[in-house]
C-alpha cells in the first residue's frame, strides 16, 4: 500500500477520484460490505459550555488555532445575586450593581459605555463581589465572582458564578457557526479530519508523534517528557497506565485503535478531580479509531498518520476527530477490493475480497451471507461473514 | 385491480443496525412475500434492493415479469426500483428529554411515563438535585425537550419550588430557543412565564435587527396526533373479518382515552409539525460537514456513521414551543394520556416501533387472537399487546411501551445493564470485558454474529427483553397471548430454538402460546399504511408468510418437584406419541410447520395452564422448533450464585442449541 500525494485542503484542490468512490464499479457483492470513511473535509465540531461559562467569539468570526474562544468557570454554583435594576446594572466588570449608579458619575467618559449596555437577560455575563453572595468579607480581600445570569423570580436574579475562570483556546482554525453562552460553540473547521469511534477528555492540539510500535502497541515507558506537547499514536490500545503517564508528561493527546470503558471512566474521574483542584492543567484528549476491544490500527489509517507525523494536529471530542489543516496530505492508495475484518475472531486482519460466497453455515449453526477473502501474506482463502467486513472510502 | 395499480411493492425497514428489504407481490390471486434480505445499515437501500432482485431473479427468472417488471418505463432493476412503490419504516436515534419536577415523588412518576414513550430520559427534582445540576441538564445540547410536571393541584413542595423551576426553564429557552417545553398538569399554570420570555426575546431581537423573528408561545390547538404516510396502498380481496364494514373500525388505541388526552393531542399537533421541521434541519446540518466541498471528488455519502455534532447552528432563532399536557394521573391506565402526547412528540411519521404496534393491532383483528410482540433493536425496544374484545370481537384493545432501555446495546450502559447481561450470559467474563463487548456491539451491531458472538448477542437480547417486560407491568399481568411475535434483527439472526427458549425464559406466564418471528421485518413498513381497512386486508393475505412459526409454547405453573409431573399424549393425523413430563425440564416434541395436533396433558398434581386442573386438552400448531413444554417454575427460580446460574442456563441452552459448542 504505497502512499500517493493529493491536495485535500478544504480550500485547495480536491483529492483525485478514489477507487472506492461510487463512480467506480465494485466487484459483485462488495457493495454489501459496510463502508468506513477515513477522511472528512471541513467538519463541524462542537465545544460544549455549561451554565456560568461564556463564549468569547460570535457566529461568523474567523478563528485561528490558539484564539481564545471561551471562558470556563470550573467552580460555578448557583447564587442569588439580588436585584439588577436594569440597563445601569450590567456590563461593568468589578463594579457591583448596587454601586454602579454611583460609579458612573463621569458622564463624558461613561456615556458611550453605558449606551452599549443591555438589560440583564438570561445568559448574560455578570461580574460581582462576594458580598453579593450573602457573605460580607471580614478582614479578607474581596473576592470577585463572575458567571452568567440564569433566571429572575420576584425581581431577584440567580446566576451561575464562580471565582476561578479558565480561558479555552481554539485547538483548530475555522469559522464560528454558532456561539451561545452556557450552551456551546460550533466551529466549521478549516481542514480535514480522520473520524474516530470514541473520544474522551478535552479538545487539544499538538504535533503528531508516530513512534515505532512493538507488535502494534506502544509501551507506556516510551511516553517520556520528550513527547511533551505531542499527540502520540499509541497503537492498538490505550492502557490506563499510558493515559496517566501521558498526562503527567504534558502530552496533549493519544490516538489508538481502541480504549476500554474502564480506562475512559478512570480518565473522566481524573479530569473531574483535576478540575476541582486549583492546579491548572493542559488540555488532554484521546481518540480511539475503532472501538473498545483491542484491534490493530487499520493500515490505510496508519499510512495516513505516518504521513502526518510531525505536523500540527488537533483532537476534537465532539465528534471524535483527529483534525489537521495541512495543505498537502499524502493519501493512501486504496485498492477497490481491500477489506478489513471489523469484528469476530479475525478482527483486525486485512486482505482482498475475492467473491461473494452466498449463505454459509458458521459456528453455532448460524447462517450468514459470506464472502471469500485472501488475507495479506496468506495463500489460502478464508470464508467470512460479510457483516464482519468493512471497506475504506475516502 | 386496474393495470395501473402496482402488482408488487417493497417494504423497507431502515433500522439503526441493519436495513431490511422485502418484496411483496400479488401472486396467485393474493399478496405474498416474494423474498427478503438484510444488510448493515450503512448499505444503501437501493443497493440492497438490487441485490434482492438479483437473488429473486436467480431463484425464479419469471416471477419478476409476472409481477409486472417488464411493463411500463423499461426493464431491469433500475426501472423496477424507480416504478414500484415502497413502504418505509425507520428507527431514528432516540432524543433526550429532561424530566423536571419539584418533588422526587412527582419526578419518579413522570420519568416512568416518559421512558415508556421512547424518550431517552434524564431527570431531576428540586428536592434532591443541586441547582447547578438542574441548570446543566437543561442547557445541555443533548436535551431536546423538557417535561416540567406537577399534580393537577400542586401543593407542598410542588407549590413552593415550581415558580423557581419554571423560571429556570423559561430563562433557558432564551439561550436555547429550539428547546421543546411540555408543561404537564399543574405546571401549565406557569405558561405565562414562557410567554413573557418569548415576548422579551422577540423584543430584543426586534431591537437588534429591526424585525422580530420570534413569536409568542405556541399552544394553539390543531389536529393530527401522529402523522402517517399515505403511500400507494394495494387493494386486495378481503377475508371474512377484513371486509372493513362490520363493526367499529377504530381501535381503542387510536381513540383518545379521555377528554384530557384529546385536548392534549390537539395541542400537540401544530408544534409537532414544527418539531419535525427542526429535526430535518438537524439532519441536513449533520450531513453537511461530511460532504466534500464543492468541486471535490465525490465521497461516499452513506459511509459508516461517525459521531457528528449533536447540534447545529441556528441562523434564525425560532420561538420556543411550549405545549400543555395532561397530568401524570390522566388516562386509563394512569399516565397513558401523557404517554400518548410524549410519544407523538418523539416519533417520526414512519417510526418503526409505533408502526409495529399498529400492525399487531390489525393482525389481532384479522386473526381474531390476542397477540403480543416483543421487539429488540439497537436504539430501543417495544412490547405491545392487542386483543379483540366485546361483542363479535370487532374492537381491539391495545397497549404498548417503547423503551430506549429496551436496546440490546444501550448507550453508556449502567451497572444494572451490565448486571443483567452478566446474569444471562453463559460465558464467564469479567465486568470490564463485558462492558467493552457490549459497547463494541453498539459500534458494529451487525458484526460478530457467529460462535461466541451469537451467544453474547443472545444474552444481550435477553437482558433487553427483561427490561422491556419489567417496564410494562400492565401487559405482564395479562394472560399469555395466543400468538407471541418476536421482532427485530437480533432475533432474526439467531436459531429459532434459542429465540423460543429466550422468550420462554423471560415472558414467563402460565399458559399456551404460539411463538412466531417477523423474520422479514415487514410489520413496521406495513404499519405505515394509513388506511386501517387496507392494512387489515393486506395483513390478512400476508399473515402466513410474514410470521415465521417457531412453535407452540406450553408453560404450566405450579408443577411440583418429583420424578414425574405427568404425561403428554400428542395425537396427529396419523400418529400418537406419548411422553413423560419431568418437573424442572424443558421438553421438545417434533411438530413441523403447518401441522396441527391435539395434545392431552395429564398432570400428577393440580397446575395452572390458563385455568387450574389436572387434565388439559388442546389443539397446537407446529413450527421450526415444534412443541416446547416448559416445566420450570413460574416465575423462574434460578440460583443467584454466578457459577450455578451459568451452569443452569448453559444446560438449558445446550439442550436447545447443540451446535453452540462447534
Amino acid at each position: 500500500m504505497s502512499p500517493r500525494t493529493a491536495r485535500t485542503s478544504a480550500r485547495s484542490a480536491a483529492p483525485s477520484v478514489p477507487p472506492s468512490s461510487p463512480a467506480v464499479e465494485l466487484p459483485p457483492g462488495l457493495e454489501r460490505v459496510a463502508r468506513r470513511r477515513i477522511l472528512v473535509t471541513r467538519p463541524v465540531v462542537r465545544i460544549g459550555l455549561g451554565p456560568g461559562e461564556r463564549a468569547l467569539v460570535k457566529a461568523g468570526d474567523s478563528i485561528e488555532a490558539g484564539t481564545p474562544i471561551a471562558e470556563r468557570t470550573p467552580d460555578a454554583e448557583v447564587v442569588d445575586i439580588g436585584k439588577l435594576p436594569g440597563i445601569e446594572a450590567a456590563d461593568r466588570p468589578g463594579i457591583s450593581p448596587a454601586t454602579s449608579a454611583i460609579a458612573v458619575d463621569d458622564e463624558d467618559e461613561e456615556a458611550p459605555r453605558r449606551d452599549r449596555r443591555t438589560p440583564p437577560v438570561p445568559g448574560k455575563w455578570w461580574v460581582g463581589g462576594a458580598e453579593r453572595r450573602g457573605r460580607p468579607p471580614l478582614k479578607k480581600p474581596l473576592n470577585r465572582v463572575a458567571g452568567t445570569l440564569l433566571f429572575e423570580t420576584h425581581g431577584r436574579w440567580r446566576a451561575a458564578v464562580g471565582e476561578r475562570h479558565e480561558v479555552v483556546e481554539a485547538p483548530f482554525g475555522g469559522v464560528v457557526k454558532d456561539a451561545r453562552n452556557c450552551v456551546e460553540i460550533t466551529v466549521e473547521v478549516n481542514g480535514s479530519a480522520i473520524p474516530g469511534a470514541i473520544a474522551a477528555g478535552e479538545p487539544s492540539r499538538g504535533y503528531l508523534d508516530v513512534p515505532r510500535l512493538t507488535d502494534g502497541e506502544l509501551w507506556a515507558s516510551a511516553l517520556d517528557v520528550g513527547k511533551s506537547g505531542a499527540v502520540v499514536v499509541a497503537g492498538s490500545r490505550i492502557s490506563a497506565q499510558a493515559i496517566s503517564r501521558a498526562r503527567a508528561m504534558s502530552i496533549r493527546g493519544l490516538v489508538a485503535g481502541s480504549v476500554g470503558q474502564g480506562e475512559l471512566r478512570d480518565l473522566a474521574a481524573s479530569l473531574a478531580r483535576q478540575r476541582a483542584s486549583l492546579a491548572p492543567s493542559v488540555p488532554f484528549g484521546l481518540i480511539a479509531l475503532d472501538g473498545y476491544q483491542r484491534r490493530p490500527l487499520p493500515t490505510p489509517l496508519l499510512a495516513l498518520l505516518a504521513a502526518l507525523a510531525g505536523r500540527e494536529v488537533a483532537v476534537s471530542t465532539d465528534p471524535p476527530l483527529l483534525v489537521f489543516d495541512v495543505v498537502d496530505v499524502p493519501l493512501p492508495e486504496l485498492a477497490r477490493d481491500w477489506v478489513r475484518v471489523r469484528s469476530g475472531p479475525h478482527a483486525g486482519r486485512e486482505g482482498r475480497w475475492l467473491e461473494a460466497a452466498g449463505l454459509r453455515r458458521f459456528r453455532g449453526g448460524i447462517y450468514l451471507d459470506a464472502a471469500v477473502v485472501r488475507f495479506v501474506d496468506e495463500t489460502d482463502t478464508t470464508i467470512l461473514p460479510i457483516a464482519d467486513l468493512e471497506r475504506f472510502v475516502l | 385491480m386496474t393495470s395501473q395499480q402496482p402488482r408488487a411493492f417493497f417494504a423497507l425497514d431502515l433500522g439503526s443496525a441493519t436495513t431490511s428489504a422485502a418484496l411483496i407481490g400479488h401472486v396467485g390471486g393474493r399478496w405474498r412475500l416474494v423474498g427478503h434480505s438484510c444488510a448493515p445499515a450503512s448499505t444503501g437501500a437501493d443497493a440492497l434492493l438490487e441485490s434482492l432482485l438479483r437473488q429473486i431473479h436467480r431463484a425464479d427468472p419469471e416471477i419478476l415479469e409476472d409481477l409486472g417488471a417488464g411493463r411500463g418505463r423499461g426493464r431491469g432493476s433500475e426501472a423496477i426500483l424507480e416504478s414500484w412503490p415502497r413502504f418505509v419504516a425507520s428507527s431514528a436515534p432516540p432524543r433526550r428529554i429532561a424530566v423536571l419536577a419539584a418533588s422526587r415523588r412527582q419526578r419518579n412518576r413522570l420519568e416512568s411515563v416518559a421512558q415508556r414513550s421512547g424518550w431517552k430520559v434524564v431527570s431531576a427534582s428540586v428536592d434532591d438535585a443541586n441547582p447547578m445540576d438542574l441548570a446543566r441538564t437543561i442547557f445541555a445540547t443533548e436535551t431536546c425537550a423538557v417535561l416540567l410536571g406537577a399534580d393537577r393541584s400542586p401543593s407542598g413542595d410542588d407549590r413552593k419550588n415550581l415558580p423557581d423551576l419554571a423560571a429556570l426553564v423559561a430563562a433557558a429557552t432564551r439561550q436555547r430557543p429550539e428547546l421543546l417545553v411540555i408543561l404537564a398538569g399543574g405546571a401549565a399554570a406557569y405558561e405565562a412565564v414562557f410567554a413573557e420570555q418569548n415576548l422579551a426575546a422577540a423584543a430584543q431581537a426586534s431591537a437588534a435587527s429591526g424585525s422580530a423573528t420570534a413569536t409568542a408561545t405556541a399552544t394553539a390547538p390543531a389536529p393530527t396526533p401522529i402523522p402517517t404516510l399515505a403511500p400507494v396502498a394495494p387493494s386486495t380481496p378481503a377475508r371474512d373479518r377484513t371486509d372493513g364494514t362490520a363493526g367499529p373500525e377504530a381501535d381503542i388505541a387510536s381513540r383518545p382515552p379521555d377528554k384530557d388526552a384529546s385536548q392534549s393531542k390537539a395541542a400537540v399537533g401544530q408544534p409537532q409539525a414544527q418539531l419535525g421541521a427542526v429535526a430535518g434541519v438537524e439532519r441536513d446540518a449533520e450531513d453537511a460537514p461530511l460532504q466534500a466541498e464543492s468541486g471535490s471528488a465525490p465521497v461516499d455519502a452513506s459511509a459508516a456513521p461517525i459521531s457528528t455534532p449533536s447540534v447545529v447552528a441556528v441562523p434564525e432563532l425560532p420561538a420556543t414551543h411550549v405545549l400543555l399536557a395532561p397530568d401524570v394521573e390522566a388516562g386509563s391506565p394512569p399516565g397513558s394520556s401523557l404517554q400518548q402526547v410524549l410519544e407523538g412528540l418523539r416519533s417520526e411519521p414512519n417510526d418503526s416501533r409505533l408502526n409495529i404496534a399498529r400492525s399487531i393491532a390489525s393482525l389481532a383483528y384479522v386473526l381474531d387472537r390476542s397477540m403480543e410482540v416483543v421487539e429488540v433493536g439497537l436504539q430501543g425496544g417495544l412490547v405491545a399487546r392487542s386483543e379483540p374484545f366485546g361483542h363479535g370481537h370487532f374492537s381491539i384493545l391495545s397497549s404498548h411501551a417503547s423503551l430506549v432501555e429496551g436496546s440490546f446495546a444501550p448507550e453508556d450502559p449502567s451497572d444494572e445493564v451490565i448486571d443483567a447481561l452478566a446474569a444471562w450470559s453463559t460465558a464467564s467474563i469479567d465486568r470490564h470485558r463485558l462492558t467493552d463487548r457490549l459497547n463494541d456491539l453498539r459500534v458494529a451491531p451487525w458484526g460478530n454474529a457467529e460462535g461466541d458472538g451469537a451467544t453474547f448477542r443472545l444474552a444481550a437480547a435477553k437482558a433487553a427483553l427483561t427490561r422491556l417486560v419489567a417496564a410494562a407491568p400492565e401487559i405482564s399481568e395479562r394472560p399469555m397471548p395466543e400468538l407471541l411475535v418476536a421482532a427485530g434483527g437480533i432475533f432474526a439472526s439467531l436459531p429459532a430454538s434459542v429465540v423460543t427458549l429466550g422468550i420462554a425464559d423471560i415472558v414467563r406466564r402460565s399458559g399456551i402460546s404460539q411463538v412466531a418471528c417477523d423474520t422479514a421485518r415487514v410489520l413496521g413498513p406495513l404499519g405505515t399504511i394509513e388506511d386501517e381497512g387496507e392494512r387489515r386486508r393486506l395483513l390478512a393475505n400476508l399473515a402466513d408468510d410474514i410470521l415465521l412459526p417457531m412453535g407452540s409454547l406450553v408453560v404450566p405453573a405450579g408443577v411440583k418437584p418429583g420424578k414425574s409431573a405427568g404425561h403428554l399424549k400428542l395425537k396427529g393425523t396419523s400418529y400418537v406419541s406419548e411422553i413423560e413430563l419431568h418437573p424442572g425440564a424443558i421438553q421438545v416434541v417434533d411438530l413441523p410447520s403447518g401441522r396441527t395436533a391435539t395434545a392431552d396433558l395429564d398432570f400428577r398434581d393440580t397446575v395452572r395452564l390458563g385455568t387450574r386442573g389436572h387434565h388439559f386438552s388442546m389443539d397446537l400448531s407446529g413450527g421450526l422448533v415444534g412443541l416446547l413444554i416448559d416445566l420450570r417454575d413460574v416465575p423462574m427460580r434460578i440460583s443467584e450464585r454466578p457459577e450455578s446460574r451459568r451452569a443452569a442456563l448453559e444446560a438449558w441452552q445446550k439442550g436447545m442449541w447443540p451446535e453452540v459448542d462447534e
